[in-house]
């Protein structure tokens, strides 16, 4: 079951504001066992921790704290936001994509305006009430998503087509007061995304851009998360409330049996453009209405990388995005020859830092080199250098891959040019086997028999679909239970082909094309 | 609410009122008409022709928009917010929209600023918004400092909280909280974070940049084992921030120590860098505070020293906002608009191409497009303004308002020559212009990138001259207030009484700045009470 914090806004309004909590049962996320003699457990609440959420804390990617549902995101994983934060806001300054930044206060009269619109979403509003110890005349709302912040300031900047096409982005923390299981990364109160909004004088430039910004995702994802994702089309009760259509890059989970909604890029179509009145002249001098999009990322990236890669070890973090690549940890021996190990590890990070490669040494002095392995893979560090009073004499290091723990040793003279060849290989690796396991997840079903029994193994579902909204209401209906209800991830870009009189699996009716399946964050 | 000109938004919060009232500034964006005589030898011609009739002419001076920096300076900042697009007013009274322009020249000092950062060993990380209130009471004399400007959040969820939380309003309770978990022996030290998050302060008076209830910034946080670190890590950072203002913003701020009046709530010294407007009132542009241990105390931050005894840690918070980008136009504007320091300008060199017949424009047009590919292939922030419903004479007057340090015109004459026109927003008129610069790729790159240097140091050359010019030495009182009736900066000795300093205050509107860390030499007697001091301090107005 799919909840508030979708990847994108309110991705449909309905399902997060409306899913009672028998809906959405704990996530059974329990992926390893856990080293815990360096953690002290105590100050969690009691619910929480299980063990990926403990690999989080431990791995020192995020910590927990008094607010429930609010989280510290510590170096280790800002590292990672970072990271992905320059290479889309690099791509998509070069589309021309402007930033900047909305306020965080919504005033509730703007809030009721989209209420107007779409059902409200005050349940999930944290209301600033005071100032210092006055009262505000009108409750102040925090912004859970910004559309109805920026819309009317399109229609106020956009005067004729020469204004267009307007594409804005944010960087921000939005607020979502949920009571359901708070997960990190996955589901918080507060998290960061960026947020586009754009508008044009043409649907053909919208519909090109969604697709543009749904690359851009595909490619965090895959190229810098080694997760496999699926592209596609959310069904009419998935997109997102108010919208044209949203597109979606959808992962799955192996382990839970769980789709996870990636990022939406959604094409709003004139809705939004109706409601706030953001019309411009065109070139005859007509008034038209404006095509809009939004689209959006948020920090569950982070946890959809944790969740397919960890293992009972911790964090497996792709080299592209581990803000420590290479980890250099001397191991020296009684009567060994400390300082030159010491400087060899020195030497080793200065060659790979010089050649662009994140390399740190560990050096404390109170730990054993097997403890700070155990640290480091815990932490997820793709690559492990060790140097011992052999590796000295022979000139060489001792290379161990995270993500197989295969050993290499490699000489001094080779270390640069092997140590790149690793890490790539590490990439492409974690993905690789990502994508073998979710390709094992993926079951083709034609009858609803075929599509139960898949269920219950939790795999992700490829169906043929009248792609009817009662169907999908009744399919979640007939599903429902402990695990939470099936609904339909995407319909996907690149279709199977459907033969003539293949039918529905749901409703026997005959189907219009095939849809992925299964349960969801 | 003086600061808020326009009409207020908070109309907005009845539901039929939900659309931003369309003001003024936003689309009839007229420039004075600018005498003609200035343009290039290209232009000339061209630009004269469209604006001829007595009507368009009439309509553009009644909507003449920036008010001259001389006659309101408080109006016309707020005109060149509007019309550089560099800002809008917020649904919420007092919030501002920050639009591409503006946000760009913030993303310029986050770009400076965070490198320098993580050179000096911070990491970035992010705290919650959200601070239980319980947080904020435990530092005495932080709560009482900020009290009266929490926003605090009682309903959540559509349910009333068990307990308030503050929308934070700077971070360093929860960053104690934490640091408390996290340190736990000397080996854990220093501890060296940074976050770049949004933070409220629930003020009554605000203006754009300078005061908002929500604003942007960077705070870093540390811990050390020792006293001397911390102080070392407090001065450290304002001198990143004095290098920054001086060489990127080309602000001369003045660094120095806050009195115990001015000191940040929680602090035990407060470093700051001070820097005069172009209507002479101070802006406090960062501080670095040296905290102490009173946040440790108040919060239990303890580690295990090498000898194995139990230590308060000792840290520092430092800072800088958006309320920086204020400060760059506060000083470097003029009549004619903002003036962006090349550093930090979205945009260093605007191309405007000219033609007046059809068979010229595909040539003008190419070898326009051109030039902007040699320098943005350099490194260069280049556009091109190739529209063509707009004649060459208002892009000039529009992206001078913007403030763009230089501007390269190419009409057919150039094209034929092989050389472009260049002029310095710093420089008006023909003193600034520059003909016949090869369009010769390395000439024009080597040409254009020592303009711009020279742009550089010359703004920052400007606002020192300009600084030095307004800040007197004073050695009475009676001088200090004269000093400030006439809008200047006082400097004089001063080691009087924090009741003294108020009475300042209270008489003259001006407090001390700073003791500013660069000190005259020799005996000084305090200008209030004529006892010995140590120091002198500099007294101003401020915003």
């Amino acid at each position: 079951m799919r909840r508030a914090l979708t990847a994108r806004f309110c991705a449909s309004f309905n399902s997060w504001r409306g899913g009672s909590m028998s809906e959405c049962p704990p996530p059974q996320v329990v992926l390893f066992v856990l080293y815990s003699e360096f953690v002290d457990l105590s100050p969690w609440p009691a619910k929480m921790p299980t063990a990926r959420l403990r690999v989080v804390v431990n791995g020192e990617m995020i910590e927990y704290y008094d607010i429930s549902g609010c989280y510290i995101l510590r170096p280790w994983a800002m590292s990672i936001w970072e990271v992905m934060q320059t290479f889309f806001d690099a791509e998509i300054k070069k589309m021309k994509i402007k930033n900047c930044y909305f306020p965080l206060f919504v005033s509730s009269g703007v809030l009721q305006k989209e209420k107007d619109h779409i059902e409200g979403f005050a349940p999930e509003v944290a209301w600033v009430t005071k100032s210092g110890e006055s009262e505000l005349e009108m409750p102040i709302a925090i912004r859970p998503t910004s559309e109805t912040v920026m819309y009317p300031y399109f229609s106020k900047w956009i005067r004729g087509h020469r204004d267009l096409p307007l594409r804005l982005n944010q960087w921000c923390n939005v607020v979502r007061w949920e009571f359901s299981n708070p997960t990190p990364f996955i589901r918080s109160r507060e998290f960061l995304w960026q947020e586009g909004h754009t508008a044009f004088a043409t649907k053909e430039e919208a519909d090109t851009e969604v697709l543009d910004i749904l690359e851009l995702y595909r490619r965090i994802y895959e190229e810098f998360l080694a997760v496999p994702v699926i592209k596609g089309k959310k069904s009419e009760h998935e997109k997102f409330a108010g919208g044209l259509y949203t597109t979606t890059v959808e992962a799955f989970v192996p382990n839970t049996g769980r789709g996870v909604q990636g990022a939406t890029s959604h094409c709003l179509g004139q809705n939004f453009a109706k409601m706030f009145e953001i019309n411009f002249e065109n070139e005859k001098g007509e008034k038209a209405m404006v095509w809009q999009n939004s689209w959006a990322y948020t920090t569950r990236t982070i946890g959809v990388m944790i969740m397919v890669h960890g293992d009972d070890k911790g964090l497996v973090l792709p080299p592209k995005i581990a803000s420590v690549q290479v980890i250099v940890i001397p191991v020296p021996y009684k009567d060994a020859n400390t300082q030159g190990i010491f400087d060899a590890c020195d030497a080793t990070v200065k060659s790979l830092n010089e050649a662009g490669i994140r390399a740190e040494t560990d050096f404390r002095d109170n730990y054993s080199p097997g403890w700070k392995y155990s640290h480091w893979e815990l932490k997820g560090v793709p690559l492990r250098i060790e140097i011992g009073p052999k590796d000295l004499a022979n000139n060489q290091v001792r290379a161990v891959r995270r993500d197989n723990s295969a050993k290499i040793d490699i000489p001094m003279a080779d270390l640069v040019c092997q140590v790149k060849d690793m890490l790539d290989n590490i990439q492409q690796s974690l993905f690789d086997v990502a994508k073998q396991k979710r390709d094992a997840c993926i079951q083709v079903v034609h009858t609803w028999e075929e599509f139960a029994e898949a269920l219950s193994q939790k795999k992700m579902i490829l169906a043929p679909w009248c792609d009817e909204e009662e169907v999908e209401k009744d399919v979640k209906t007939r599903t429902k239970g402990d695990m939470g209800a099936a609904k339909s991830l995407c319909s996907p870009f690149d279709q199977p082909a459907l033969p003539e009189g293949t039918l529905c699996f749901a409703s026997g009716k005959p189907a219009k094309k095939w849809t992925y399946w299964g349960r969801s964050y | 609410m003086g600061a808020l000109r326009l009409p207020s938004l908070t109309s907005l919060s009845s539901a039929a009122a939900a659309a931003v009232p369309r003001h003024r500034f936003c689309r009839q964006l007229r420039l004075p008409v600018r005498r003609l005589s200035v343009q290039s030898s290209t232009a000339e011609k061209e630009i004269a022709t469209p604006r001829s009739s007595a009507k368009p002419k009439l309509q553009e001076e009644k909507d003449r928009v920036i008010t001259p920096r001389s006659q309101d300076f408080s109006a016309w900042y707020l005109d060149i917010i509007a019309n550089a697009e560099l800002a809008d007013y917020g649904p919420v009274r007092g919030t501002m929209v920050i639009r591409p322009y503006g946000y760009a020249i913030w993303e310029a000092i986050q770009d400076y600023l965070n490198v320098k950062f993580k050179e000096t060993g911070h990491s970035n990380m992010y705290f919650p918004q959200f601070i239980p209130y319980s947080f904020i009471e435990k530092e005495a004399s932080h709560v009482e400092g900020f009290s009266p400007e929490l926003a605090l959040v009682t309903i959540g969820g559509g349910k009333e909280l068990e307990e308030k939380l503050v929308v934070r309003p700077t971070s360093e309770t929860i960053v104690n909280h934490m640091f408390t978990q996290w340190i736990h022996s000397y080996r854990d030290l220093p501890l060296m974070i940074n976050q770049w998050a949004n933070v409220t302060r629930w003020e009554m008076r605000t203006k754009p940049f300078v005061r908002t209830l929500e604003f942007l910034w960077q705070e870093g946080h540390t811990a050390h084992a020792t006293p001397e670190e911390a102080e070392k890590e407090a001065l450290q950072m304002i001198d990143m921030y004095t290098k920054f203002a001086f060489e990127q913003a080309a602000i001369p701020v003045i660094a120095g120590r806050k009195s115990k009046v001015e000191t940040f709530a929680g602090a035990s010294k407060t470093y700051t860098i001070e820097a005069m407007m172009g209507d002479r009132k101070a802006l406090q542009a960062g501080t670095s505070h040296n905290l102490g241990q009173n946040f440790s105390r108040a919060f239990g931050t303890q580690f295990t020293d090498e000898n194995g005894q139990r230590q308060h840690v000792w840290q520092t918070s430092w800072a800088i906002s958006t309320r920086f980008v204020g400060g760059i136009i506060m000083t470097h504007g003029d009549d004619t608009g903002l003036m962006l320091p090349p550093n930090l300008a979205p945009v260093q060199v605007i191309v405007v191409p000219i033609w007046k017949k059809a068979d010229e424009r595909a040539e003008v047009l190419d070898a326009a497009s051109s030039v902007k590919e040699t320098l943005q292939a350099a490194g260069v922030k280049v556009k091109i303004d190739d529209s063509e419903q707009r004649t060459p004479g208002w892009k000039f007057n529009f992206w001078e308002m913007k403030g763009v340090p230089l501007r390269i015109e190419i009409g057919p004459r150039d094209v034929s020559s092989r050389s472009v026109v260049v002029s310095r927003r710093d420089i008006p008129g023909k003193q600034g212009k520059v003909f016949g610069i090869s369009m010769e790729s390395s000439t024009l790159v080597a040409y254009i990138k020592s303009k711009l240097d020279e742009v550089q140091s010359s703004l920052l050359e400007g606002a020192k001259s300009f600084r030095d010019s307004n800040i007197v030495d004073v050695s009475s009182y009676d001088e200090l207030k004269e000093a400030i009736a006439q809008g200047k900066w006082a400097r004089g000795p001063w080691s009087a009484s924090d009741k003294e300093e108020l009475k300042v205050k209270e008489e003259t509107g001006a407090t001390i700045r700073c003791f500013p860390f660069d000190q005259p030499q020799g005996p000084k007697k305090c200008l209030m009470t004529g006892n010995p001091a140590d120091e002198v301090a500099i007294f101003a107005k401020s915003y």
